[in-house]
């Protein structure tokens, strides 16, 4: 098991913070942890998840409407995963509201606290001069799709982003897979700016060879539904093995 | 006395999507490319002589503007204060000032070559507007629905689906127009070269500019109507509000005359206490929600709160950016009408003037007969009747002849 665990695909996996409780979704970090994920994503639950599909909405709602996990519940949250694992990589994901309610300047003070060094908020420009971020070691993550014009991605490859969260295809979270095929060239030119910036590929991944498909043009895939599927269903641990699986045969054929 | 005057409808034309610190254009970066494009081309049309005049007449030959302006003087004489007037928009083509946005935005859509066309509706009075100027300009059409107010509303449904739209009932989350704007910018962010053709001065940027600017045409012909009816302004214009479209509609061309009162009357339910009422500038707080920076009902933890109108068309969680920074700036002055008040207003409108409002413009009733008993005989005040009250028929029917809907259902079953 450690042997397939070392040779895993780079897996971003994601979770919604109080679902299906608080309780149970550290738990589920740690299982991640575990299986030797390469970044984990931490959402914290908003009531109204714009960008996400019916999967995630349905679980942030649990957590928000039923679990009435808080911001400070889930900040605590992180903080235990944080303690217990202080060398995993973790992105935290909300919405802007959220931040916003809670205060910026405290969210990003608690974040360098907690060493989280990306938060994702998809429905925050993150060029926007209200929202710039000075003094930290925190980033935003640009979550770009294919229509980014030439102009756009050139001013984001400017500033001092690092990690870029491209979505698979014009789609929400949780559809059925596809790979745009005009992503490869906005890979092409961000890793040409810098090769050390990041790229990660997500939105609609359910399957691990999906998963090992995007990883040949990415640097990690990232799977979000399909996990709370698989958690939801039962095969959470199944789903993990076939993960570990498809990058021990990947390894051996291209060793 | 401070003469010198905030030049606010400079501000509102020129604004770059920020009016004060509200506005914005909060969205995923797979739809600003959507956006600007739509910027990009309301900053030249809104100065193009030629659109203007294909926009005029497409509201003149299809929707019948101008619109009538109406004394009230039984309302007037038995209140016994002000004089009231009514600015019918329920005469517009498909019964509301909706349809006016929805000509400005189709043929904008079309010089964009757009084949597509998305919206939400909360009433149906978008929705059906959309619909109707989508089948008259020949493009396809989608709208999203709550479905509390896809069940509420039965009758613009059917109409916007004889018009030859898929209408889309929303299931998520409190099933009313908040959600169907989720739904509706979900749907752009697969199908990002289709239109969204939003419906109210909310939302990203350009939209609370671009609608305000299209609807501004309802103030100018009160202006003018007035004049020739009374010889003078308005004192005051009450308009309701759910995300501003009307109101922003009736009050831009008075912004910068500060002697014309402005004021908003919100959905005040059936209470003052959280999920019972729809009034984000009286009882919201700061939030950044479905593209921009303005008053929300939340939760106080950054979740946006459930709300309740018994219109559907105020049933909404923000409101206008524009309308939050008149607020702060107290050049608009924000007010509430309840559930109850709101249906007693369609009643006495019906009785005594022969009109019937829709039930969102009754909440600006409602204000106004309270409003004019406090004033002078000289003194006049124009209330937007945003639209008609026609597809409210199993709403106040409900309310008033419980029984005559029973027994009518009963025989259609038949």
């Amino acid at each position: 098991m450690e042997r397939l665990v070392s040779q895993q695909i780079p897996v971003m996996a994601h979770l919604v913070l109080g679902y299906p409780t608080l309780k149970e979704s550290i738990r589920t970090a740690e299982t991640y942890i575990a299986a030797g994920v390469t970044i984990l994503e931490l959402q914290i639950p908003f009531s109204h998840p714009t960008a996400d599909g019916p999967v995630i909405t349905a679980a942030c709602q649990e957590a928000v409407e039923r679990q009435h996990v808080s911001v400070e519940d889930s900040l605590a949250a992180i903080r235990t995963i944080r303690d217990k694992y202080p060398e995993q990589e973790i992105m935290v994901m909300s919405y802007v509201n959220r931040v916003y309610a809670y205060g910026l300047k405290k969210f990003v003070e608690t974040m360098n606290a907690l060493q989280i060094m990306h938060l994702i908020v998809p429905d925050l420009p993150v060029d926007d001069s209200s929202f710039i971020i000075h003094h930290s070691s925190l980033k935003l993550v640009p979550v770009l799709a294919a229509n980014v014009s030439d102009t756009r991605l050139e001013k984001l490859l400017a500033m001092d982003f690092d990690f870029y969260y491209l979505m698979s295809d014009f789609k929400i979270t949780g559809s059925t897979f596809s790979l745009n095929p005009r992503l490869q060239g906005v890979i092409d030119r961000i890793k040409q700016s810098s090769p050390a910036k990041r790229v990660g590929i997500g939105f609609g991944i359910s399957t691990p060879q999906q998963a090992r498909l995007v990883t040949e043009v990415a640097d990690v895939a990232i799977i979000g539904s399909a996990l709370i599927q698989a958690q939801q269903n039962g095969t959470l641990d199944d789903y993990l093995d076939q993960l570990a699986l498809i990058g021990s045969v990947e390894h051996g054929l291209e060793g | 006395m401070d003469t010198t005057q905030t030049a606010y409808k400079d501000l509102i034309l020129q604004s770059d999507g920020y009016f004060g610190p509200y506005g914005g254009c909060f969205v995923p970066e797979v739809l600003l490319p959507g956006l600007l494009e739509i910027a990009a081309a309301f900053d030249e049309l809104k100065f193009d002589a030629a659109f203007l005049a294909e926009f005029h007449d497409a509201l003149h030959t299809f929707s019948g503007r101008p619109t009538a302006f109406t004394p009230l003087p039984r309302l007037t004489e038995a209140i016994g204060g002000a004089q009231l007037f009514l600015k019918n928009e329920g005469l517009n083509h498909t019964g509301a000032h909706k349809i006016t946005h929805c000509i400005g935005q189709i043929l904008l859509a079309k010089r964009l070559g757009k084949k597509r066309i998305i919206a939400e509706t909360g009433a149906g009075q978008h929705g059906y507007a959309t619909a109707a100027v989508c089948a008259r300009f020949g493009l396809d059409c989608t709208v999203y629905m709550g479905r509390k107010d896809y069940e509420r509303q039965r009758p613009n449904v059917y109409w916007m689906e004889l018009l030859g739209t898929k209408v889309v009932p929303v299931e998520d989350g409190s099933q009313t127009l908040n959600d169907a704007v989720i739904a509706a910018f979900k749907d752009w962010v697969a199908n990002p070269e289709s239109y969204y053709l939003l419906g109210s001065a909310v939302g990203p940027h350009p939209y609370p500019a671009m609608n305000t600017f299209f609807q501004k045409v309802v103030g100018e012909e009160i202006r003018k109507q007035c004049i020739e009816a009374t010889g003078r302004l308005p004192d005051y214009c009450v308009a309701c509000v759910g995300g501003g479209s009307n109101a922003m509609g009736m009050f831009y061309d008075f912004l910068d005359e500060e002697e014309v009162g402005l004021i908003g009357v919100e959905a005040g339910g059936r209470g003052v206490l959280a999920g019972e009422h729809a009034a984000k500038v009286q009882h919201g707080q700061l939030g950044i929600f479905e593209g921009y920076h303005s008053y929300f009902l939340q939760d106080g933890d950054g979740n946006i709160a459930s709300t309740h109108s018994v219109s559907a068309g105020l049933d909404y969680c923000g409101v206008s950016p524009i309308l939050a920074y008149l607020a702060d700036e107290g050049r608009v002055q924000f007010e509430t009408a309840s559930d109850e008040a709101a249906l007693a207003a369609v009643q006495r409108l019906a009785r005594m003037e022969g009109l019937i409002p829709a039930l969102e413009s009754a909440h600006g009733f409602a204000h106004a007969f309270e409003l004019a008993a406090t004033l002078p005989k000289d003194k006049i005040v124009v209330v937007n009747a945003s639209g008609r009250g026609e597809k409210d028929l199993f709403i106040t029917m409900r309310h008033f002849q419980e029984e005559s809907l029973i027994a009518y259902a009963k025989h259609l079953l038949k």
